[in-house]
């Protein structure tokens, strides 16, 4: 038997319109975890689906167990050793049949004998924790359960390897590490081969090896400290005054800057913590340098490094700050130079003034927040309050309850009960004047996809009243804003999601809202896209002084927030900045460890019986969060590991699942 | 009164960016295009052309066990345009076969003697077997033939008194005069051409809108709306305002590009006056429309709620059953069916020369149910926001 499970020289997919993977060579060998990581449009689907043998591809060799794919023919030959789910929540199952019948229908499908499928499909059924809900139909499933459910599906006709198409993309950061370390466990104790996809960079840790893909190539191959290591460099996060100018001279200098609440994050190339402490003191001469630290960088630091040196640019598509600065200095040179906006002098083109006295505290107030649909209450009891020129994240996993609270704040749905205030007024019985001070950029972008770029701009200037000069001008600083040149008669349908995502925005802010909703903003657009959005969101709350509720479910994008409010099951479980929300779990459990050991997963139960709480498998290694980490090498001493204990940072995922499984452990107490 | 004139100046500029962009989608989707061009042309020309109330040309089969000169004169007398003798039929099982078949419609057999028997003064009965699984067909086989034979009858015995040729007209008999008006020479063109363009403007008048609104909802851009100044009614205005346009433009082609040049149907009335009550019937009823478009999730359920709600609307307008004709409890309905008066006062219109003063009591009802119509739909749509 070979070693090798999928091999691929020069792989070419090319569709009428576009090549969506230009010459592709990857090697799987039996008993990986193989992951492909890129953003959408990377080419990971294609080359899936051919693989799978369900798609044609133009040139290029492609073997599977040794047998090349090249013709309907010879995929079926393979096609009963592997297993393929696709892309989607839940899109290869049946909604109105339950857990149990689902999986029934696959193993009749793939004529699995019946004692056999009911002996695995029990197995599974136990493994995955799906075994209480068996009667329940697929449609009411929460996105983490139907994922399991699919991936059972694709398990029960015991194939050698396994095709999973973006598995984890929508499910909440809980779920996420339930369902890998169930794949992980699968690998080890069957001998699987998976080849997995990804669009979340924090995921990489998790594979034997990867390629990370963008735009149909393969920028780094290999395995996750391979990859790291391609981009040698360090990441320097420091907290400086004026935010803004200090943002600005980093920006000159340094070509990754992120702005995350206070503090700011980049990265300096080539470079030791020493050094890298030294260019950034030097760059930041004159501003007040309030704290500095230093980490290693992350896959997606290395990410947007590799695509940089290899497009010599950041990308086309890519907004420079400047355009804001632009449209500062002409048309709002008040609002260019500091940070003390006064809200109130862009107000609606209704032609009245609000007086100073109108200007609320708080720019959006959250009192005892309440949805019912029936017996479900989707949203209870939720408070919190946003300042004026405040990035305010609402986190939470897909369901939580984030979209239900930005309609209510919004007027879209009447709450059930408790109030919700943007800029002092009920939303529900607001007039068009106070419409005209909000910006909201639903989920999914809603734009008119059969209108052009630029007539989806004249629409919301039309409807918030602009007059024809403003509407002009509005237009050109949108399109500036959104890098959108010379897309401007395109239809919406044709942009790319980060293009439209920005003009989405664009639309939301043509009529200078002071108080901007944003719900999902980020999903589906690369990190390049994703980068580039948070930098203008940045410039807006701090130099324009809107505020601002984003939702996501990006956990690594919280840390841009200045506060975050995390919502589970319809709660709201933490309210805090983010460093202080990590602060409160490190006074709660402890800081934060990673063990890496070979046989990782097996020592989760140990660890757990010798009483440390908070133990959870994070790829190969296992992030543990205690007071006591003597006692911790001791216990992997004893159970015979050789395992290496390193503290971490903790990152923001590592907040989210320790406050939702003690939220779960404490349910469980309560029903018990 | 500045304030005023302001919320004006902005409340137009509202409608009138919302009207361009309910324009600008539905001129890009060739699709729906293309099949409004279809149902306001082709459909209506085939509807106007090929669609006929009366008796053409039925199939009819002979049995001939006479054989004689008085036989021969009977069956010669079922010819064009209401029968056409296809063959004979030998045998009984023959011809009953060929009922079955559909191959004949009529089959009309002469027992034998009847010549004999017309000679010497007896009665004598010939049989007309019909299918009527149409039933007006067969009625107006039945009748066509019946008078046929009457006739015979009549002029046999005629001849038999010795009174030969014209004597008929001098018995003392009753003549029916008959004068047709509004359509002289009964086109059924007429009628199926104009009523098919009444209801093809029905069904886009329900469809159009609630499918515009749906699309919005499943995309999720009507919640960019909401959240806008705009309010509901400012939402829903534009929509129903240029898809009532778009109608009044199929309805304008129907008329002058085939209706009146290829069937010549005469404008006896005043086109202003009918293109205004079409205006007023297509907006109001736009009301059924997001009726359908609340109660819908997708364009789908949009679309099938649409089908739900125009069948008995076309049922109920007239166009294929007079009111007269229908039993009583049904006909209290046809009062609340918006159709029924707009086909009144279309046929008044373009057939009749009927002015404003005459149709007043349609149009009045009309507009009452449209109105009723049209607020019922507005209130319900708002609801779904609240």
């Amino acid at each position: 038997m070979s070693e090798i499970a999928i091999a691929a020289e020069g792989f070419v997919k090319r569709y009428t319109r576009h090549e969506a993977v230009r010459g592709l060579d990857l090697q799987v060998r039996r008993g990986e975890l193989y992951g492909l990581i890129g953003p959408d449009g990377a080419g990971k689907s294609s080359f899936m689906k051919a693989v799978a043998g369900v798609l044609a591809y133009e040139a290029g060799r492609l073997t599977v167990f040794g047998h090349s794919i090249d013709s309907e023919r010879s995929a079926e030959a393979i096609k009963g050793r592997l297993g393929l789910m696709p892309q989607g929540l839940g899109q290869n199952l049946y909604g109105d049949l339950s857990i149990e019948e689902n999986i029934d229908f696959f193993a009749r499908l793939r004529l699995v004998p019946r004692d056999e499928a009911a002996e695995r499909k029990e197995r599974l059924l136990r493994m995955t924790r799906l075994d209480a809900f068996r009667d329940r139909p697929m449609k009411k499933l929460s996105g983490g359960m139907k994922q399991k459910l699919g991936l059972v599906c694709t398990l029960i006709h015991a194939p050698e390897l396994i095709v999973l198409d973006e598995p984890t993309t929508g499910v909440d950061p809980v779920s996420r590490r339930d369902f890998w370390s169930i794949l992980a466990e699968l690998i080890a104790e069957q001998g699987l081969t998976a080849l997995v996809s990804t669009a979340y960079m924090d995921e990489a840790s998790r594979f034997s090896r990867m390629s990370l893909m963008h735009e149909g190539r393969v920028l780094a191959e290999g395995t996750p400290d391979d990859i790291l290591g391609r981009a040698p460099g360090t990441i320097v996060e420091c907290e400086a005054s004026p935010q803004v100018e200090a943002m600005k001279r980093l920006g000159a200098r340094f070509e990754q800057v992120e702005a995350m609440g206070t503090t700011l994050r980049l990265f300096v190339p080539e470079s030791d913590e020493a050094s890298a402490r030294s260019e950034v003191k030097a760059a930041l001469e004159g501003c007040e340098i309030g704290s500095l630290e230093t980490h290693e960088p992350e896959l997606e630091d290395v990410f947007v490094a590799l695509l940089g040196k290899e497009t010599g640019e950041a990308s086309a598509d890519t907004p420079r700050p400047q355009a804001l600065d632009a449209e500062s200095a002409s048309s709002e040179p008040a609002h260019s130079t500091g940070e003390g906006v006064d809200p109130q002098q862009r107000l609606a083109e209704d032609g009245s003034v609000a007086t100073e006295r109108d200007q609320p505290a708080y720019a959006i107030e959250a009192q005892g927040l309440t949805k019912r649909f029936g017996d479900f209450v989707a949203v209870g009891d939720v408070s919190f309050r946003v300042r004026p020129g405040e990035i305010f994240g609402l986190l939470g996993a897909n369901g939580a309850g984030k979209t239900t609270a930005i309609k209510m704040l919004t007027g879209i749905l009447p709450p059930s009960g408790g109030e919700g205030r943007v800029a002092g007024a009920d939303m529900r019985r607001a007039g068009s004047l106070i419409k005209t001070r909000i910006g909201y950029m639903s989920q999914a972008f809603s734009l008119y996809l059969d209108l052009t770029v630029v007539e989806n701009i004249r629409l919301y200037a039309g409807l918030y009243g602009l007059s024809r000069s403003e509407r002009d001008q509005r237009l050109a600083w949108i399109i500036d804003m959104a890098g959108l040149h010379g897309h401007e008669t395109d239809l919406a349908a044709t942009l790319p999601m980060g293009l439209r995502q920005r003009l989405a925005l664009g639309c939301a802010l043509v009529h200078r809202p002071r108080v901007l909703f944003l719900d999902e903003p980020t999903s589906g657009v690369d990190p390049l896209g994703r980068r580039a959005f948070w930098e203008i969101l940045f410039r807006l709350s701090r130099v324009d002084g809107v505020a601002m509720l984003v939702t996501t479910h990006y956990m690594s994008e919280a840390e841009h927030c200045d506060h975050l409010a995390l919502m589970f099951a319809g709660k709201v479980v933490a309210d805090a900045s983010p460093a202080e929300m990590k602060r409160q779990v490190t006074e709660e459990a402890g800081a934060l460890y990673e063990v890496a050991a070979d046989q990782a997963a097996s020592l989760v139960r140990p660890l757990r019986e010798a009483g440390f709480a908070s133990v959870s498998p994070y790829g190969r290694k296992l992030h543990v969060l205690t007071r006591e980490p003597e006692k911790l090498s001791e216990v992997l001493k004893n159970a015979g590991a050789a395992a290496r204990v390193t503290p971490r940072a903790m990152a923001m995922e590592d907040v989210f699942v320790h406050k939702v499984s003690q939220l779960e452990a404490e349910n469980r107490k309560e029903s018990a | 009164m500045n304030d005023t004139r302001l919320w004006w100046m902005l409340a137009l500029r509202r409608f009138s960016v919302m009207l361009s962009k309910e324009l600008k989608q539905l001129s890009r989707d060739r699709v729906l295009l293309l099949f409004i061009l279809y149902a306001f042309t082709v459909d209506i020309f085939l509807a106007a052309s090929g669609v006929t109330l009366s008796l053409n040309n039925a199939a009819t089969l002979v049995q001939d066990a006479d054989r004689t000169a008085a036989s021969r004169e009977l069956l010669g007398r079922f010819r064009e345009p209401y029968f056409r003798i296809t063959g004979e039929a030998l045998h009984d099982r023959a011809a009953l076969a060929a009922l079955d078949r559909g191959d004949a419609m009529v089959v009309l057999s002469v027992p034998d003697g009847l010549g004999r028997k017309l000679e010497t003064g007896e009665p004598v009965q010939v049989a007309m077997q019909v299918d009527t699984t149409n039933s007006v067909l067969g009625f107006l086989a039945t009748s066509h033939a019946q008078e046929i034979i009457t006739r015979f009858g009549l002029e046999s015995a005629l001849a038999r008194m010795g009174l030969g040729g014209g004597a008929s007209a001098n018995l003392p008999a009753v003549e029916n005069e008959v004068r047709v008006w509004f359509n002289p020479n009964q086109e059924d063109s007429w009628f199926m051409g104009i009523s098919e363009m009444l209801n093809i403007a029905t069904v886009f008048a329900v469809l159009l809108p609630a499918a515009a609104m749906v699309r919005e909802k499943e995309r999720g851009t009507v919640e960019q709306l909401v959240v806008s100044p705009l309010t509901p009614f400012g939402i829903l205005f534009p929509k129903v305002v240029s898809m009532t346009g778009v109608i009044l433009v199929g309805v304008a082609i129907s008329l002058f590009v085939v209706l009146i040049p290829l069937f010549s149907i005469p404008v006896k009335g005043s086109l202003g006056l009918f293109f205004l009550v079409s205006a007023l019937y297509v907006f109001t009823t736009a009301g059924l429309g997001l009726f359908a478009a609340t109660i819908a999730h997708n364009l789908a359920q949009a679309g099938m709620l649409s089908i739900l709600i125009i069948a008995p609307m076309l049922f109920l307008s007239g166009a294929w059953t007079p009111p007269e004709a229908m039993p009583e409890w049904l006909r209290g309905l046809m009062l609340v069916s918006p159709l029924h008066y707009y086909l009144d006062i279309a046929f008044g219109v373009l057939l009749k020369g009927q002015g404003f003063a005459e149709l007043l009591p349609s149009i009045a009802g009309m507009t009452s149910i449209g109105l009723l119509v049209f607020g019922g739909g507005l209130v319900l749509f708002r609801r779904q926001f609240d």
